[in-house]
């Protein structure tokens, strides 16, 4: 018997392999002739066949319909413009609506639904103009009210909005938001909409949504702004109907029959979690898109991957595991899509505590970051080094910044500066991170090269923590933290929002750090209220070359968006803005090549 | 038997409370909230934070959210919101606009119950399961009554690649067969309409199931087998047949049963990784994502639906062995 057994057994584990072995076959990369239509195109080519046998007098082009199917990841917990905050929400709003203005391809801020605006000569008053008969999607008219209603709606506290303060520019929004007693309440609500308000031809404040003449809104800022018109390209200024709101209650965004919308496209149907159908909406007043989009939310990169492979996706993210690979293949190789994206992540040091308070620290951890090593062997070359905070592709990078690069000598010059002395008089250093299987070999690297320039004298110790925790521990300026990565990435393209918002002293993401400096705070200062864009400019570079200087935190790298396309999906053109799908800021002039569409 | 059931399900009460309780305690425990960030994205600024907590009143003291949470509160207006007694399991703080109990049961408009997100949940664990017991129960019988045959060993090397095999390599190579190599299915599902869509992912999710029933089942067999009273009904005469199935599959299921109601709540609570995988819009990924989102109303919501039903499971597993071994009694 146990001769027979061994035969079976055998038997079994050959039987067994062949079956591996022939599952193993297709991971193999480069088959493109493996790919085979999809099942939803494979449908409406037979339908177009039955057709033209049955009319054959006419013999009409079969045009397949043009889908661009994209996987976003995962679904939106919320798609009301006034509450999400989230790429993959904007991801859907920003076809649905548009603002007042909006960005071009080059990130500059060019008339949306208004077709011009206006500051008066402090920059205090901002006034839009709309353009004459912009109808939403279901052809009903929309005049400067909606616009008037998403804007108050956007700063009402009972909205409480997780982006509410990006308008706070608005006199009376910071005020109304913390009101506490009724009274003020009421009181900062009605100097609000003093602040935004919707008139007519003749001045006065509008009557309905109806009114044909009501073009103009006029918004008053607390304080100069001459950025203010970008800010109003956000999503939190989308004017969803108000009727529609009320109608749907909390959860009206959840069908799509609420959503009706003044953007580029129609939210034709929106199924949770499964599928997001968007098409070309008849009634923009812009080029309308060639395209329909079709959105699916498949969070595991392996799957998506695959299904792009298998062409099930025209558009998929590209992840860091995957990048070798890709790049090895000559066919995946040209599709992979790279660009630079809208985030700068940092080294941040806690300047308040030790040993960080010594500048020469700081500056010997900046000196000692290899950044370029990093990138090609941490990040797999999907990042870019980092000198600076403003990112490439946004107004105000600087190009060729070379200060604190890395410099293992001068690292270990600065710690012997420093009131320290030497690397063995330094405290324990704890390095904390978000507890993931990514970060863990992150991490290890850059202790490891740390220990390489400093020495074995160095006491450095690794802290993972949960990763909603370590968020928390980075908001919590009395937190045990010391060192740590955090980033910031842009709202809105302006240098303002980068200087600004995150490093002015009084913030409370300089103080979290501890970073105050007067000269910094001077010159951004000065640059938020300048009106002359050129000398503007050069005060925000001023202050971005004080910044580094100063050195509170050690510029790290600039994310990149990597993404595969497949090569029949023409004319995208990309933005840094693009975190969600290459080619979203200005989808009008995406196209699909049909004749190259597999068969 | 009635007040078997009324004395059990009374039980029910002071075991959902000490869980409530004990998530309670461990999630408030955890820092952060549910409006802080992945630490590489852009936060939630101070304000609006405390606006948000205000709004959800997460500024209330720790004892009043959680009995609040059970019982209910009064809102700003003074109304009183009745808890998670009336089946109120509170707002979702992260899905917002959406309660934790629209968020797990509501359909979709014009959709029936089960295209709501525990409707798909449930289809996948309900097939799951009878694909697992449909396949498993007769694997172990046959297994046991052709022992050391290559039958066995064939069914002994599948079902310990059940048991060994994590599912998500299971299912990664599932798809590897029947998507990409065979064609049968997309990688990624267009639509989860009828039970067609979720064939596949039942066979996987099913797949460990399967294989601790056909190994439990084999070995109850051979025990059963040498039993005196299987002796016994073969020396009176019985046809193998009747024997078989009368006798020794009757009383070699008590322990499958034992096993079964565990086995509906692991597969109705654990289908996370199958989820995210073939992509089937259900609760599990809810869950898991809700807990790093620290949003904790969808936690404690979760939890306690997940507590009864496996409660529930446990429950009717007692009364079924009455079924099969009418010398069991439930009193």
């Amino acid at each position: 018997m146990s001769r027979k057994t061994f035969f079976t057994m055998s038997g079994i584990v050959a039987a067994a392999s062949m079956l591996l072995a022939a599952c193993a076959q297709p991971v193999a990369p480069a088959q493109p002739q493996v790919i085979k239509e999809t099942v939803e195109v494979v449908k409406e080519v037979e339908k177009v066949v039955e057709k033209t046998v049955v009319v054959e007098a006419t013999p009409v082009p079969a045009e397949k319909p043009k889908v661009l199917r994209i996987n976003l990841g995962t679904y939106p917990d919320v798609i009301d413009p006034q509450k999400s905050s989230f790429v993959n929400e904007i991801a859907h709003l920003k076809l649905i609506y548009e603002g007042l203005t909006r960005l071009n391809e080059k990130l500059e801020t060019v008339p949306g639904a208004a077709e011009k605006w206006e500051y008066n000569a402090d920059a205090t008053e901002l006034t839009f103009t709309l353009r004459k008969g912009l109808k939403y999607s279901d052809g009903t008219p929309l005049n400067a009210k909606r616009f008037e209603y998403s804007i108050i709606r956007n700063i009402n506290p009972a909205t409480a909005g997780e982006y509410a303060s990006i308008t706070n520019e608005i006199a009376g929004a910071p005020e109304w938001q913390g009101a506490e007693k009724d009274e003020d309440k009421a009181k900062f609500e009605e100097q609000v909409r003093q602040s935004v308000q919707a008139l007519d031809s003749s001045g006065q404040p509008c009557k309905d949504y109806e009114q044909e003449d009501c073009l103009t809104l006029k918004l008053k800022l607390s304080k100069p702004a001459p950025y203010f018109h970008t800010v109003m390209s956000l999503w939190v200024t989308y004017p969803a109907k108000q009727e529609n709101i009320e109608e749907g209650g909390e959860n009206w965004w959840n069908s799509s029959k609420f959503h009706i919308g003044n953007g580029p496209f129609i939210l034709k149907s929106l199924e949770p979690f499964v599928k997001g159908v968007f098409v070309p909406n008849p009634n923009y007043w812009g080029d309308i898109p060639k395209v329909s989009i079709e959105y699916q939310y498949i969070t595991d990169s392996n799957v998506a991957f695959q299904a792009y492979k298998n062409d099930e996706f025209d558009i998929v993210g590209l992840a860091a595991e995957d990048y070798q690979a890709v790049m090895a293949d000559p066919e995946l190789s040209k599709q992979a899509t790279i660009y630079p994206g809208s985030c700068t992540l940092a080294l941040q040091f806690r300047n308040f505590k030790e040993p960080f308070n010594d500048p020469k620290v700081r500056a010997a951890f900046s000196y000692a970051i290899d950044r370029e090593r990093w990138v090609k062997d941490v990040l797999q070359g999907l990042g870019s080094p980092a000198l600076t905070w403003i990112p490439p592709g946004f107004p105000g990078y600087k190009e060729g910044e070379t200060r604190f690069a890395y410099d293992p000598e001068m690292a270990k010059k600065m710690i012997a500066e420093s009131s320290y002395g030497s690397v063995e008089n330094l405290p324990t250093i704890v390095l904390t991170f978000g507890d993931t299987p990514r970060n863990r070999v992150r991490y290890e690297w850059l202790g490891a090269r740390f220990k390489e320039v400093f020495g074995d004298a160095l006491k450095l110790e690794l802290k993972p923590v949960e990763p909603t925790a370590f968020t928390a521990k980075q908001k919590d300026r009395e937190s045990d933290l010391q060192m740590f990565i955090g980033g910031w990435c842009a709202d809105y393209p302006d240098p303002q929002n980068w200087l600004s918002v995150y490093f002015e002293g009084s913030t409370t993401f300089a103080d979290r750090i501890g970073f105050k400096d007067e000269e910094f705070d001077k010159l951004i200062a000065q640059a938020d209220v300048e009106l002359d864009p050129a000398k503007r400019a050069e005060l925000y570079q001023k202050a971005q070359d004080r910044l580094v200087d100063a050195n509170p935190v050690a510029f790290f790298w600039h994310n990149v968006n990597a993404y595969m396309v497949k090569p029949w999906v023409k004319g995208i053109v990309t933005t840094s803005q693009d975190a969600d799908w290459p080619g979203s800021t200005v989808p009008a002039t995406i196209d699909i090549d049909t004749a190259m569409l597999p068969q | 038997m009635a007040t078997f059931l009324a004395r059990r399900l009374l039980w029910f009460i002071p075991v959902l409370f000490v869980v409530a309780l004990i998530t309670f305690v461990l999630m408030k425990a955890a820092p952060g909230g549910p409006w802080d960030r992945d630490a590489e994205s852009k936060q939630v600024d101070p304000r609006t934070m405390e606006l948000l907590a205000r709004k959800y009143g997460l500024d209330k003291p720790a004892w009043r959210q959680f009995i609040g949470y059970l019982v209910g509160d009064f809102d700003d207006e003074g109304q009183f919101v009745c808890g998670a007694v009336c089946g109120n399991l509170g707002p979702s703080y992260r899905q917002r606009g959406k309660t934790v109990q629209q968020i797990l049961f509501e359909p979709p408009p014009e959709k029936g119950f089960f295209d709501s997100k525990f409707g798909h949940t449930a289809r996948l664990a309900v097939l799951a399961l009878v694909i697992a017991l449909a396949v498993g129960i007769p694997a172990g019988v046959f297994s046991a009554l052709k022992q050391n045959s290559w039958l066995d060993y064939a069914l002994t090397f599948i079902t310990n690649i059940g048991i060994a095999v994590p599912s998500f390599v299971v299912a990664f190579f599932s798809i590897l067969i029947f998507a990409v190599g065979l064609k049968w299915m997309p990688v990624v599902q267009k639509s989860w309409a009828g039970l067609t869509p979720f064939i596949i992912p039942a066979i996987v999710f099913g797949f460990g199931t399967m294989a601790q029933t056909a190994r439990l089942m084999r070995s109850t067999m051979l025990d059963v087998m040498r039993q005196d009273y299987v002796r016994t009904a073969r020396a009176k005469g019985l046809g193998e047949q009747a024997v078989i199935w009368k006798h020794m599959l009757r009383n070699a299921l008590i322990p499958i049963i034992t096993t079964l109601g565990p086995a509906v709540a692991g597969l109705l609570t654990g289908s996370i990784v199958i989820e995210n995988i073939f992509g089937v819009p259900g609760v599990g990924r809810d869950f898991i994502q809700s807990i790093g989102n620290r949003d904790y109303s969808m936690i404690m919501g979760t939890t306690l639906f997940y507590v009864i039903l496996i409660l529930l499971g446990n429950l009717s597993v007692d009364l079924l062995y009455g079924v099969v071994d009418p010398r069991i009694r439930v009193d």
